[in-house]
């Protein structure tokens, strides 16, 4: 059971063993190679190469870390190489100087360094995730049977070990600080930005250095009729734009995380501007604790995702508790949405034969809105243990709209 | 939104004219910045890269823009309703949304800034008589001289982070306070520049002791462009506005038209010395002590200059190198 609490606990910050985690990592990924009658593997998406590496690219727009990427290579055996911009940090395999694979000038590198440590591409199956322009005009893999990265990236990521979890765990632990001092800024008068500042101002007086999102203040409208349109009749969320300045009453859906140790944290909270939650709206919270409880009580070793579903829709009284856009759950690890994703639409059949193991994570993300009301939206991250679950955040528990 | 109606509709129709003259039917763009540029409609940012996906297309013979998109927040005036089509994690509902794109099923050409082996995959169902080329060099040239709007939004962006690179500088300076940490200095700045309305980073700020001073490198991204700076602050006596360090000005002075990068290379002081493009985020050429020497410089090309510990902002004319980069005047 979730707890309904003011005072903040006195938590100390997880540490994961960092380098066992690398080595656990590199492992999967090329065990999976084997596994999937793969060559190697030429990774150049950010979490990829963390995945392989260790390396963590900077938090920066798409547009700079395009052009700055860093590149695995990973044969199916033996180490891999890291080509990087920038300091590489504490990474496994061998570190070697920066190539922009974006750029026609560098396509004639990046093919010698896949040559020197997988081979000629010609007649090999390799994962890939990224072509840029300039290695198909140079045809970098000329020959290659060439796969999607994500599926053998996709199926290793899925369960974490225990030190991907506590990474998880920290990130989050780390956000719900920063938070306090959004909270405080979320005044009338007040900008998203301003809050926003505020909170990645609080991340980085941590030490936190990746913010991985921009963060989301919405104010949400009080009926559906009332917001923007949509394709599917419901909520617009995230629309990534508010400019208006809160108001006194102003319903508030915050959702916004950051990287530790690349690992994506994912704080989801509903606030009030500037007054106390009244009775109705405070109802409204209470529906939403009941079907957060019956949600994570369905999480456990052999459930599937269909379970999972099922026990919220059963716990709203037959309708479902979340977004048709979106899903109820959804995992969460080195990208901040990732699977498994329980109620979204890939439909029940995929839920219903997707059975939960340990190691997976469900961000339960339930959602009641009483229309005309209010509405109240939260997240927590819950990890599915040997016998059951165990939920990683909550920290300083519920105050209702204003924790 | 990012910009107003006419700057919209001008980057969209230099695309749809790159897109004629290399006879590319349909563009399907990925990154965010190309398909902001063409569409004038952003979406929440995440920072690093993303795997390829149709976030925008762009049809020549209907001369529209569509955009991944499941609400109307942000429309800009130049598209509709229609345009937009719903974001989904169902393969086979993405295929059904693009199938439904006027122009797409019937296209010889599709151009992509990006692409995976599964996008090859799923072009090669949905439009069957298309080759898939890419576009990112079209795109990178339909950027490359910036519009009289855009020089102004990347003027203002340079503004705010002239606020942050002295919020960090100035903040806990005084002497009865412990000092700050250089992560907490960029927290000062990261709340300075929260309250001008700007929260998106473009590359990760650097705030670092250098001697007996400190070097502070910002970037954002505001209202879609790309301001940015670098400086050597003395934190005992805090930037002072026109009288701050001298700029790389070898560099900047060789920023001109004509110029070549082999002449960059010559006037460069410094290891480690850059040259690129600047506008809606990093963007080409890349100019460094081993890229880009055959590229040439012309004007109405926006390029960021850094040399040594100082990084500026250069609106390249015909004139000359013009500093885009904030000073306190500019930037009230």
């Amino acid at each position: 059971m979730l707890t309904v609490v003011t005072a903040t606990t006195d938590l100390t910050l997880p540490s994961p063993d960092l380098a066992r985690m690398r080595g656990d990592r590199l492992a999967r990924l090329q065990a999976e190679l084997v596994a999937q009658d793969l060559d190697g593997a030429v990774l150049i998406h950010g979490p990829h190469v963390t995945y392989a590496t260790g390396h963590i690219p900077d938090a920066a727009d798409a547009s700079h870390a395009s052009f700055r990427r860093a590149v695995a290579i990973v044969p199916a055996e033996g180490s891999p190489r890291l080509h990087v911009h920038g300091d590489p940090g504490t990474v496994v395999g061998e570190v070697a100087p920066a190539l922009w694979p974006e750029l026609d000038e560098d396509a004639g590198a990046l093919r010698e360094t896949i040559l020197d440590m997988i081979g000629d591409p010609a007649g090999k199956r390799l994962a890939v995730d990224s072509i840029t322009g300039a290695m198909v005009r140079a045809d970098v893999l000329a020959g290659a049977d060439l796969t999607d990265a994500s599926r053998v990236l996709g199926p290793v990521r899925l369960a974490k070990t225990d030190d991907e979890i506590a990474c998880i765990e920290a990130s989050q632990w780390q956000a719900e600080r920063a938070m306090a001092s959004a909270r405080d800024a979320c005044v009338p008068g007040a900008t998203r930005a301003e809050v926003a500042g505020a909170f990645l101002a609080a991340l980085w007086a941590q030490g936190a250095e990746h913010n991985e999102i921009d963060p989301i203040f919405q104010v949400m409208p009080r009926t559906r009729a009332g917001g923007p349109r949509t394709f599917n009749d419901d909520v617009a969320f995230p629309t990534g734009i508010a400019e208006a300045a809160f108001e006194t009453g102003d319903l508030v859906w915050v959702d916004a995380g950051h990287g530790y140790e690349g690992y994506a944290s994912d704080y989801g909270r509903t606030w009030i501007v500037g007054r106390e939650p009244n009775d109705a709206e405070l109802s409204c919270f209470d529906r939403w604790l009941t079907i957060m409880d019956a949600t994570c009580a369905a999480i456990r070793p052999g459930a599937t995702l269909g379970d999972v579903s099922q026990a919220a829709i059963a716990a709203n009284g037959g309708t479902r508790p979340w977004l048709p856009h979106f899903y109820v759950g959804h995992g969460v690890g080195l990208e901040s949405a990732e699977m498994p994703m329980a109620g979204s639409d890939l439909g029940e059949e995929f839920d219903d034969s997707f059975v939960l193991a340990p190691g997976m994570i469900i961000v339960v993300e339930p959602i009641v809105w009483d229309d005309g009301i209010a509405s109240y939206r939260a997240e927590e991250i819950v990890t599915v243990t040997a016998d059951g679950h165990r939920v990683l955040t909550s920290a300083p528990g519920y105050a209702p709209f204003t924790t | 939104m990012t910009g107003d109606t006419s700057l919209i509709a001008a980057r969209r129709d230099r695309v749809l004219a790159a897109m004629a003259e290399r006879e590319i039917d349909v563009l399907v763009l990925g990154r965010q910045d190309d398909a902001n540029y063409a569409s004038g409609m952003h979406r929440l940012w995440t920072a690093g890269t993303r795997p390829f996906g149709a976030g925008c297309l762009v049809v020549r013979e209907t001369g529209r823009t569509h955009v991944l998109s499941g609400w109307d927040t942000g429309l800009p005036p130049t598209m509709t309703w229609d345009d937009l089509f719903p974001s989904t994690w169902n393969p086979r509902v993405m295929a059904a949304n693009l199938a439904a794109i006027p122009g797409l099923t019937d296209a010889k050409r599709i151009g992509t800034d990006e692409v995976s082996p599964s996008f090859r995959r799923a072009a090669g169902r949905l439009a069957p008589d298309a080759d898939v080329v890419p576009a990112d060099d079209l795109m990178a040239a339909v950027r490359r001289h910036k519009l009289p709007a855009e020089i102004d939004r990347i003027r203002a962006a340079c503004a705010v982070v002239w606020h942050g690179v002295v919020a960090a500088a100035t903040a806990g300076n005084s002497p009865d306070e412990p000092p700050l940490t250089n992560d907490q200095r960029i927290g000062a700045a990261v709340l300075a520049m929260g309250r001008l309305g700007a929260t998106i980073p473009s590359s990760a700020p650097i705030v670092r002791q250098d001697g007996a001073d400190t070097f502070i490198d910002l970037g954002m991204i505001v209202d879609g462009y790309e301001g940015g700076l670098g400086a050597l602050a003395s934190l005992r006596a805090p930037i002072p506005g026109n009288e701050a360090p001298e700029p790389p000005q070898r560099l900047i002075d060789s920023c001109r038209p004509g110029a070549t990068g082999a002449d960059l290379a010559a006037a460069s002081e410094h290891p480690g010395w850059l040259v690129r493009g600047v506008g809606m985020g990093f963007e080409r050429p890349v100019i460094d002590a081993t890229h880009g020497h055959a590229e040439t410089l012309d004007a109405d090309m926006v390029v960021s200059v850094r040399d040594g510990n100082r990084r500026e902002i250069v609106h390249i004319t015909d004139n000359g190198p013009a500093l885009l980069s904030g000073r306190p005047e500019e930037a009230s």
